[in-house]
């Protein structure tokens, strides 16, 4: 292998992938002139900087010695984001008691060891908890049940 | 027990389709009416919408719950109440920006005209016209004419694109022919410090955001943008009182409702507000922003919600504020 | 003189009548409370008691709000330390070294010195609203869009300072914060940037839901794979207030941070934010050695907390003096007070004494309560963290999706919480630290607002920026700052190239 900083070389690519989504995206919008920047001038300005430094991570990574990523692990990853979108897509058809007890009971699966009857006790606690302080107590416009 | 619940309103629906009208309107209303406020709690929306669900909610006999829904200019908001079920129990109080936001925005997630029908417009108020203290400036006639002697010098300050500052300072651009630039705040509010400091010039603001600026002569107040003079400032004439006819921008605003709603429940509805909004403590409530009462039937509604489209499209359209962007 | 202490006398005569102590606890403890909690700010609160203070004294009403306000940057930094969720802008910093306290058995001191600091923070800062309200009002008024800019600059030059590890990365994470700071519409031309079509990105990136997302579900999915067998563990617990030693070592970090927050917090605008930053940047050149910050340096605990709560403080010098609301939460009570028949400006310390200096001396008192009220809560947090950590990831990610949910009722933002905890995820993988682009991220748009604004005004001339002596102190500022970091760096490079 050429890359001798992978830290380096990743966050590299990282940059210069959000640079590119930038400079494609802020070309739509008018540069301005004179006196009236417009409002792809910054946008187009910082992509541009971004991009170069993003290049100069991923140059560096071939001449400097770097640490190496430590392997992604999927499971918590994939579980705590897959949560968070559950209580998205469930929140306002289906109201704040199946969202959250849905939500904390699959949350819990991120853990290392998983039992039954302790995801379904939190989620249930962290349901009623929940409903009393946001609910009941702070009189937020949350949708407890599902909506006709 | 809720299950149950959702059951029996699920055999019950069909039925209660068929006679939907008639029923609606008797038993109407008999749960709670939301109201929403499209715009972030602390603005005039926000005061005159929960001063109205208080004296609605007396006049109706049913609470009228008001609930904030900022987002995309007031869009968020109004959306959502384009959306919801046309029965009553949704209604959205908006400003005119819902008249200005389908000509300025690339695209709407709604269709004002066939998507929601006026319930009244409620309450009407001028802005001020306010300039730089620094300035020898003291009346209308004097800015133009300080404007037609200074090409290219002054600014004037909004509270953002497409809003009634900036399409009111358009609109005097357009009618005087002096040249000015725009420069847009996040809000009036924010643009005073520079106006202090002569990096603005004027501004178009709401009465409750000159307030504070103006009772000090920290800027100067030179004439009120109503029809008539305006109760907070008894002494400034109106800017058609100095000559220029038929310019008036109004701060007005309007309780809208899914157009499928009822005729006769958005008739109990106008009922009700114009009730509350004869009510002395509501009508001294208003008075403290700067907002006085009108409450029209629900065809001068809409009628008054057409010219208000029409006249704003065609300052965007003369003024090439889209082309601008 | 001797009129400053009058009225600081009316002041105290006013703010300590039962009813406006009663006023002012209320208002602290709710303030404190909806500061744990995610997502509640202080703005929905003053918000949803804004019809019941119409029917309050305006004197009460305001001591009510602003306890709100003040009890609230409070409570922000308790979660900030507990769970790593900073539930303001300015309780980030505090989350830097204050949950690595937490993690080593260090909550106690983490939090006593949080409230000590800003306790003393708080007691200066209304000395200084006493004494310089006027003169710091005319400051504040001596800012224009220039200025502003070159404020910003300077900021963002800190955050690099800020940042450990790699000056690239941070250079490059302040930049893309900046970017995904300007998504929404934009102020100037009215049309939106960076929303892909999507309704819920109109208004922009939603600050709660993406600084819950990289501090607190990021950080807990790195946790759970790097500590497989911490997750089962009990973390300790350890000693519940700083110590002497540590009291002396935090003290001339608390002067440094109170002085810092001052001065800063008067400033409309991200105020207390950059207060918060500055004064952590400041300590990690100035403090003695040895310097921990990032690994639970209780000095990086004390400095920004003090700087945040009297940044907090002084930011009520321009709402009262000028009308002008340095935030949101300072706009909902100019609108309270305009109901009330008050207009806000320079006039009220003249016509409304006992307004004025009432809620100036109830801040005083607000403050005391806030301390004696959380000093003992400490050990009932602490004893929070006793719980399993698998019991409690799945409660941070519960509360971080209502959290996210409740700001707006927008299904976007909780949709923005998954994106920036997969963003946040691969920063943490990657080393690239989090917060020099929060600060980007704040400061973003306000910064290029002022710098189109100013040549808007200026038209077109660049010359602007270095008009006032104001903007070129911050501009040289910035350079100075530059040097600073650039240098050692430059001399490890050179260093590194011998080497080899």
């Amino acid at each position: 292998m050429f890359i001798r900083a992978p830290k380096d070389f990743w966050s590299g690519v990282m940059f210069l992938c959000f640079a590119a989504v930038t400079l494609v995206t802020a070309s739509g919008y008018s540069m301005g002139r004179g006196g009236r920047m417009g409002p792809g001038y910054f946008p187009t300005l910082l992509g541009a900087v971004l991009g170069l430094l993003g290049l100069i991570l991923v140059l560096r990574s071939f001449a400097i010695r770097g640490e190496a990523v430590e392997k992604i692990q999927w499971r918590p990853l994939a579980a705590l984001v897959g949560c968070v979108l559950l209580f998205a897509a469930m929140i306002q058809p289906l109201g704040l008691v199946i969202a959250l007890s849905a939500t904390t009971f699959l949350a819990s699966f991120a853990g290392p060891d998983w039992r039954l009857r302790e995801a379904a006790l939190l989620s249930a606690g962290l349901t009623i908890a929940a409903v009393l302080i946001f609910v009941l107590g702070l009189r937020l416009p949350l949708p407890l049940w599902p909506s006709l | 027990m809720n299950f149950a619940r959702t059951m029996r309103a699920l055999m019950v629906a069909p039925a209660l389709c068929l006679m939907a009208g008639a029923a609606l309107a008797q038993s109407y209303p008999n749960k709670p009416v939301r109201l929403v406020l499209p715009y972030s709690p602390g603005g005039i929306i926000d005061y005159v919408g929960r001063t109205m669900a208080q004296g609605l909610s007396t006049t109706l006999g049913q609470s009228v719950v008001a609930e904030n829904r900022p987002g995309a200019g007031g869009i968020t908001g109004t959306d959502t109440v384009a959306r919801s079920a046309p029965d009553g129990y949704n209604l959205v109080l908006m400003d005119p920006a819902i008249v200005i936001n389908p000509t300025l925005q690339a695209s709407m997630p709604y269709d004002l005209f066939k998507q929601l029908t006026t319930v009244s417009i409620i309450s009407t108020s001028p802005e001020v016209v306010v300039v730089a203290p620094d300035l020898p400036i003291k009346s209308l006639a004097d800015l133009i004419a300080y404007g037609k002697a200074n090409p290219g010098k002054l600014n004037f300050a909004s509270a953002g694109i497409g809003t009634t500052p900036h399409l009111a300072g358009e609109l005097f651009k357009q009618r005087t022919g002096i040249d000015a630039t725009h420069v847009p705040y996040r809000s009036i509010g924010q643009s005073y410090p520079d106006m202090m400091n002569n990096k603005v010039q004027f501004a178009f603001s709401s009465i409750a955001g000159a307030l504070p600026f103006t009772t000090d002569n920290r800027v100067r107040a030179i004439a009120t943008t109503g029809n008539v003079r305006s109760n907070v400032y008894p002494d400034l004439p109106t800017v058609q009182e100095t000559g220029l006819a038929g310019f008036e921008v109004d701060l007005w605003l309007g309780i809208f409702a899914p157009a499928a709603t009822p005729a006769d429940v958005i008739g109990k509805l106008n009922d009700a507000i114009r009730t509350t909004l004869k009510d002395p403590e509501v009508i001294k409530a208003l008075a403290k922003v700067g907002v006085d009462p009108r409450g029209t039937t629900q065809k001068e509604g809409e009628a008054f919600l057409r010219d208000e489209f029409t006249k704003w499209k065609k300052v965007i359209e003369d003024g090439k504020i889209k082309e601008q962007q | 003189m001797a009129d400053v202490f009058s009225n600081i006398g009316l002041g105290l005569s006013v703010a300590a009548s039962l009813q406006n102590l009663v006023y002012c606890m209320l208002g602290v403890v709710l303030g404190t409370l909806v500061g744990v909690l995610p997502g509640v700010g202080p703005v929905t609160t003053v918000a949803m008691l804004l019809p019941i203070s119409f029917t309050l004294e305006p004197t009460s009403a305001l001591i009510l709000m602003a306890g709100i306000y003040y009890g609230a940057q409070y409570g922000g930094s308790t979660t900030a330390i507990l769970i790593n969720i900073p539930g303001e802008a300015s309780s980030v910093i505090t989350s830097l070294d204050g949950h690595q306290m937490a993690r080593q058995g260090r909550a106690g001191p983490a939090l006593g010195i949080a409230a000590l600091g800003s306790f003393f923070a708080g007691c200066v800062a209304t000395f200084i609203i006493a004494f310089g309200a006027p003169p710091l009002a005319k400051l504040a008024l001596q800012f224009g869009p220039a200025e502003y800019f070159s404020l910003m600059l300077c900021g963002l030059v800190a955050a690099v300072v800020l940042a450990r590890g790699s000056i690239i990365k941070a250079i490059a994470m302040v930049v893309l914060g900046l970017l995904f700071g300007l998504a929404g519409s934009d102020v100037n031309s009215g049309i939106r940037r960076f929303t892909f079509d999507m309704q819920g990105l109109a208004d922009g990136i939603e600050f709660v839901a993406l600084s819950m997302a990289i501090y607190g579900i990021a950080e807990v999915a790195i946790n759970l794979e790097r500590r497989q067998e911490e997750a089962k563990k009990v973390s300790a617990v350890g000693k519940l207030m700083p110590s002497g030693a540590e009291l002396r070592a935090c003290t001339p970090s608390i002067l440094r941070g109170t002085f810092l927050g001052s001065i800063l917090g008067v400033l409309p605008g991200g105020g207390a934010l950059l207060a918060a930053f500055a004064a952590y940047t400041l300590e990690k050149k100035v403090a003695k050695p040895p310097r921990k910050f990032g690994e639970g340096d209780i000095r990086g605990v004390a400095a920004p907390e003090s700087a945040n709560n009297a940044g907090a403080q002084t930011s009520f010098i321009p709402m009262l003096t000028l009308g002008i609301p340095s935030n949101p939460t300072m706009a909902l009570m100019i609108g309270a007070l305009m109901v009330h028949g008050i207009t806000p400006g320079p006039r009220v310390m003249t016509d409304r004494p006992e307004l004025f200096w009432g809620v100036v001396a109830s801040m005083w008192i607000g403050n005391l309560m806030l301390v004696i009220l959380n000093l003992p809560m400490v050990g009932i947090w602490v004893k929070l963290l006793r719980m399993p950590y698998r019991l409690m990831f799945p409660m941070i990610v519960g509360f971080c999706c209502i959290g996210a949910y409740t700001i707006n009722a927008n299904v976007a933002d909780i949709a923005v919480l998954a994106f920036f905890t997969c963003f946040g995820y691969l920063c943490l993988k990657l080393d690239c630290e989090p917060a020099p682009l929060i600060l980007g991220f704040v400061l973003g748009p306000m910064m290029e607002e002022n710098l189109r604004r100013a040549l808007l005004i200026s038209r077109g001339d660049p010359m602007v920026f270095v008009e006032t002596p104001i903007s070129i102190g911050f501009l040289l500022a910035a350079a100075g700052l530059l040097l600073v970091v650039a240098a050692p760096a430059i001399r490890r490079k050179r260093e590194e190239a011998m080497a080899e």
